[in-house]
């Protein structure tokens, strides 16, 4: 599969003053590739969002991306593009047109005091000029994919919307541009499950017709189940296992991918064996040394505690563990 | 449905107004008639002498003029003038022995005139400024309007008039210090005129407005710094929007807002503040004729002016309340 | 209370804005507690002497009467700065009666109030105190002091009404347990930790407030009872004595201006600082 966009060492550095420095993406490395459903995961704090946000280089001061490579291929020229070496102005042109985000939280995302249709031709007159009955047209199309009503949606104010409505119209405009990579942040935290399993569908449906690269993020691993085809797992601002979906769930090579699994109940399965991963995540201003996890891992040993583990390539998997071994081993497998 | 709730609101919104410019009116009226000094005994008895008549014909023409009878009890005294105010009666002048209403007529063109340029100008400069210093955290410029604003602050309007006045009026002479037009020329529509009026209108109208510039910045400042940080301004930026298309549209529409609702009361406080600032430079406007009303212990001038002030202020929030919903789509209750 | 005087010390020497506007404040505390008994006023006029700029005798030169212009204001102060501490004690209690009241009575008692309230926030308090204040004839300070108080509680009574509004839904939980005896110790404990600091910034407001209002009722003529008001003295010299038209007397003008400005000033930076103490999160980032 040709690739996308690849992410070469990537650092979000965060300067806190007095408070100190924390890297929040700390040497992330992936790819993705043209037409994939990828899924980040991750708990708040892992630096997920903030990695989502450094391929749009829209970290938010006082954080800034302090090292790494983001190679966009999809100009469909030999070479790749470097998009942190571009100026603001030419970062500013791809926004949305190559790169959309949709964020997370909906209530929020939308003008409260302008129409969605004037958002909506907002979005597109700032990347080309378009009669404004063309740019209706393509709103309405767009809202018709995520199964919006445009007559409806079209002339409303966010606050006459539901959550869930406005997250769908988010998502419509991030198809405006017909963007080659979709990144979504959380797309169904904060709604109640039956619009959760809506909303899950919806993107699948957009991404099966049109093609998209996707990146979802989220902490909810029943998500990833129903969509990406592969996982990223985040920890503490590292990537600590990459697999294809059912495989990773059929047996984590991880600790920390296992004990999420392990936390997740199922409607079916009984409760006794289910529990959460104890300990918090570690504060990254004073990073654990060795490996981030091993305070928390039930298979931490002296050389977790000072050798910090590298990403190994295992099949079809990557996984930074000094004991993954062992956790294959030892794992029960979790059925989808 | 909706509609009825809206009507039930605006009815209520008129009646709170009426409501609170009856009981002002009313207090206004019992205070006023707590003033020491029979006045309307010495001016029938200047009348009596003036014209020849008997006490009681002066009496009657004295009645007539103030518009109540004075020796009847208060209750009946009360109503007499209400029923005056009601027909738009502000009452009388016992220095002028006119009608409030006449003296108004002249008076209260020139207040509003120079109120309202100094709060468009000082709302809409300090509304930019508050708008440019949230984004510009570093620069200058902040530091220089707060420090502005402080100082503005500290300063109460009527000294900032006489400032003005001494410098730029009594020692600069550039502009007048006294009227608001030169006596010499014809009102009328003419460009002498105009220019004349302008030219007195320029101090006083600077004197409010430099007093509240910095307010208004700061004000704006604090609610375009909290709309900064709402998601969609991310969002925004995020679909590779303009920063300056962002700033107007986006952080200003919306920073704005609360500040309309200041607009009302500034306005009620500025109305305040006229009697001292038309004061310093003799500008015939009401607040003028306050002052001018004190000093002669024209209580029936106070009184009216008073309520005419009440009823402008109470009409201004009301207005703003009708106007707010036009720009806030969250507060329309639309059918 | 000790632990929280130490607090507060402290953390002022840290905030640099409200120890620079506290050492004014004291700075004119003083001035007007013992100043007047350091540098004493000579009445006598010595229109020889008149308007003389600021020398060694005269550091703020002699008034239109030859009189010393720095001594008029140092006997000024203890007017002024009386009446603004009188108008804030009687505003505050007015506020915090009448929020009270409003509050804890509900019902029309509190429409009533909350009228009343709306209606001093409305109609502008500078022709309401020339207008009660010439009918009424203030002399005195104490008499000045209730005459302002009299428009301003509003701001200070609409928040303590909405204190004790939320106070009363937590009560109900508390009295179903207490049997109604906590009541008012309730109210005492949840009430005065909460109101304190907002009713100590609202003082200073007020305080400045009723400085700006005083001395400018005096300087338009209302109650001049005092010669060595501030605002008596503006408005001799802007009205009677013509002091302004005259280039050389306009220490005379700019002085009581001057002293107005700064205690301002140190009451905007004391109370700004006061807030960031009391509020960190206004506190600005290291």
């Amino acid at each position: 599969m040709k690739p996308l966009v690849q992410v070469r060492d990537l650092r979000v550095t965060f300067d806190l003053g007095r408070h100190g420095r924390l890297i929040a993406v700390d040497g992330v490395s992936f790819d993705l590739a043209q037409g994939e459903f990828v899924a980040l995961v991750g708990e708040s704090g892992s630096g997920k969002s903030t990695t989502a946000l450094a391929l749009i280089r829209l970290v938010p001061p006082p954080g800034f991306i302090s090292g790494g490579r983001l190679l966009w291929w999809g100009d469909s020229k030999g070479e790749p593009v470097d998009l942190l070496q571009l100026s603001e102005a030419q970062m500013r042109e791809r926004r949305w047109r190559d790169i959309a985000m949709v964020f997370q939280g909906a209530q929020n995302a939308l003008n409260p005091v302008m129409r969605i249709a004037e958002q909506m031709m907002e979005t597109v007159r700032a990347h080309q000029a378009m009669p404004r009955d063309e740019i209706l047209d393509r709103a309405a199309r767009c809202l018709r994919m995520v199964r919006l009503e445009p007559s409806r949606v079209l002339r409303a104010y966010p606050h006459e919307l539901s959550g869930g409505m406005r997250q769908r119209v988010l998502i419509a405009m991030s198809l405006l541009m017909s963007p080659r990579l979709l990144i979504l942040d959380e797309p169904t935290t904060a709604l109640d499950v039956i619009t959760q399993a809506h909303i899950l569908e919806i993107l699948r449906e957009i991404q099966e017709q049109l093609g998209l690269t996707m990146l979802l993020l989220t902490h909810d691993l029943a998500v990833v189940a129903k969509t990406a085809r592969r996982v990223l797992i985040m920890y503490a601002g590292q990537i600590v296992e990459e697999a294809p979906t059912v495989t990773l769930f059929e047996s984590p090579y991880h600790p920390y991918t296992r004990g999420l699994l392990q936390a997740v109940p199922t409607l079916r399965g009984d409760l006794t064996g289910k529990r959460p991963i104890p300990g918090a995540p570690p504060d990254l201003r004073h990073p654990p040394p060795g490996c981030r996890f091993h305070p928390r891992c039930p298979y931490a040993d002296e050389m977790c505690r000072r050798v910090e583990p590298e990403l190994e390539d295992v099949g079809s998997r990557r996984v930074a563990c000094h004991h993954w071994r062992r956790v294959a081993q030892e794992a029960p497998s979790q059925k989808l | 449905m909706e509609r009825g709730r809206t009507q039930m609101r605006w009815v209520r919104r008129v009646l709170l107004a009426a409501l609170t410019i009856w009981l002002v009116a009313s207090i206004t009226f019992v205070v006023v008639e707590q003033a020491p000094g029979d006045i309307f005994y010495l001016m029938a008895q200047e009348i009596a002498q003036a014209r020849g008549v008997s006490i009681e014909v002066a009496y009657a023409q004295v009645r007539s003029m103030v518009g109540y009878d004075p020796t009847r009890p208060l209750l009946d005294r009360y109503l007499e003038w209400l029923r005056e105010l009601l027909r738009g009666n502000l009452g009388f002048s016992y220095f002028y022995r006119i009608s409030v209403n006449q003296i108004l007529f002249q008076a209260l063109p020139w207040t509003v005139f120079v109120l309202s340029i100094a709060l468009l100008l000082s709302f809409g400069i300090g509304v930019l400024l508050g708008l440019v210093i949230a984004v510009r955290r570093r620069s200058w410029l902040d530091p220089m309007v707060t420090s502005y604003a402080s100082l503005t602050d500290a300063t109460p309007d009527y000294l900032t008039a006489l400032l003005l006045l001494i410098l730029f009026a009594l020692n600069l002479k550039w502009f007048p210090s006294k009227g608001a037009y030169d006596s010499n020329l014809s009102p009328g529509l003419n460009l002498p005129f105009i220019l004349s009026v302008l030219h007195h209108a320029t101090l006083p109208i600077l004197a409010y407005t430099l007093e509240n510039i910095g307010a208004w910045a700061l004000a704006m400042k604090g609610s375009a710094i909290s709309v900064l940080g709402e998601d969609f301004i991310a969002f925004a930026r995020a679909q590779g929007l303009r920063e300056r298309r962002i700033l107007t549209h986006y952080v200003g529409r919306n920073a704005i807002l609360p500040m309309v609702t200041g607009l009302a009361l500034a306005f009620g406080g500025m109305f305040g503040g006229s009697v001292l600032i038309e004061t310093v430079f003799h500008y015939p406007g009401i607040g003028w004729f306050f002052k001018f009303a004190l000093d002669h212990r024209d209580y029936g001038m106070m009184r009216g002016l008073l309520i005419l002030t009440t009823v402008a202020i109470v009409l201004a929030n009301l207005i703003a309340d009708l106007v707010y919903p036009l720009l806030d789509p969250r507060i329309r209750m639309e059918d | 209370m000790r632990t929280f005087l130490g607090d507060f010390l402290s953390a002022l020497r840290g905030n640099r804005r409200a120890a620079i506007g506290s050492l004014i404040l004291v700075g004119y505390l003083l001035m007007a507690l013992i100043g007047p008994e350091l540098i004493p006023m000579d009445s006598t006029m010595r229109y020889a002497e008149r308007f003389r700029p600021p020398s060694l005798a005269h550091p703020l030169g002699t008034d239109y009467a030859g009189r010393d212009v720095l001594a008029q204001i140092v006997h000024g102060s203890r007017d002024v700065l009386a009446i603004a501490i009188l108008t804030a004690l009687f505003t505050t209690s007015m506020a915090v009666g009448i929020g009270a009241l409003a509050g804890y009575s509900g019902g029309m008692v509190d429409g009533f109030l909350m009228l009343l309230t709306n209606i001093q926030l409305t109609v502008p308090a500078v022709p309401v105190y020339l207008l009660i204040g010439s009918v009424f004839q203030i002399r005195d300070p104490v008499g000045f002091a209730v005459l302002i108080s009299l428009w301003m509680w509003g701001p200070l009574a609409r928040a303590v009404r909405s204190q004790i509004l939320s106070l009363k839904e937590r009560e109900f939980i508390e009295a179903a347990r207490v049997l109604g005896l906590g009541t008012t110790h309730i109210l005492a404990r949840e009430l005065f930790p909460n109101l304190t600091p907002f009713v100590v910034i609202h003082f200073i407001r007020m305080m400045r407030d009723a400085i700006t209002a005083s001395v400018g009722l005096i300087f338009l003529g209302l109650a001049p009872f005092s010669p060595t008001n501030w605002g008596t003295m503006l408005n001799l010299a802007v009205f009677q004595t013509g002091a302004i038209y005259i280039p050389n007397a306009l220490h005379y003008v700019i002085a009581p201006m001057a002293a107005i400005v700064l205690f301002q000033l140190g009451a905007i930076f004391f109370a700004h600082g006061l807030d960031e103490i009391l509020n960190p999160r206004l506190r600005a980032p290291a």
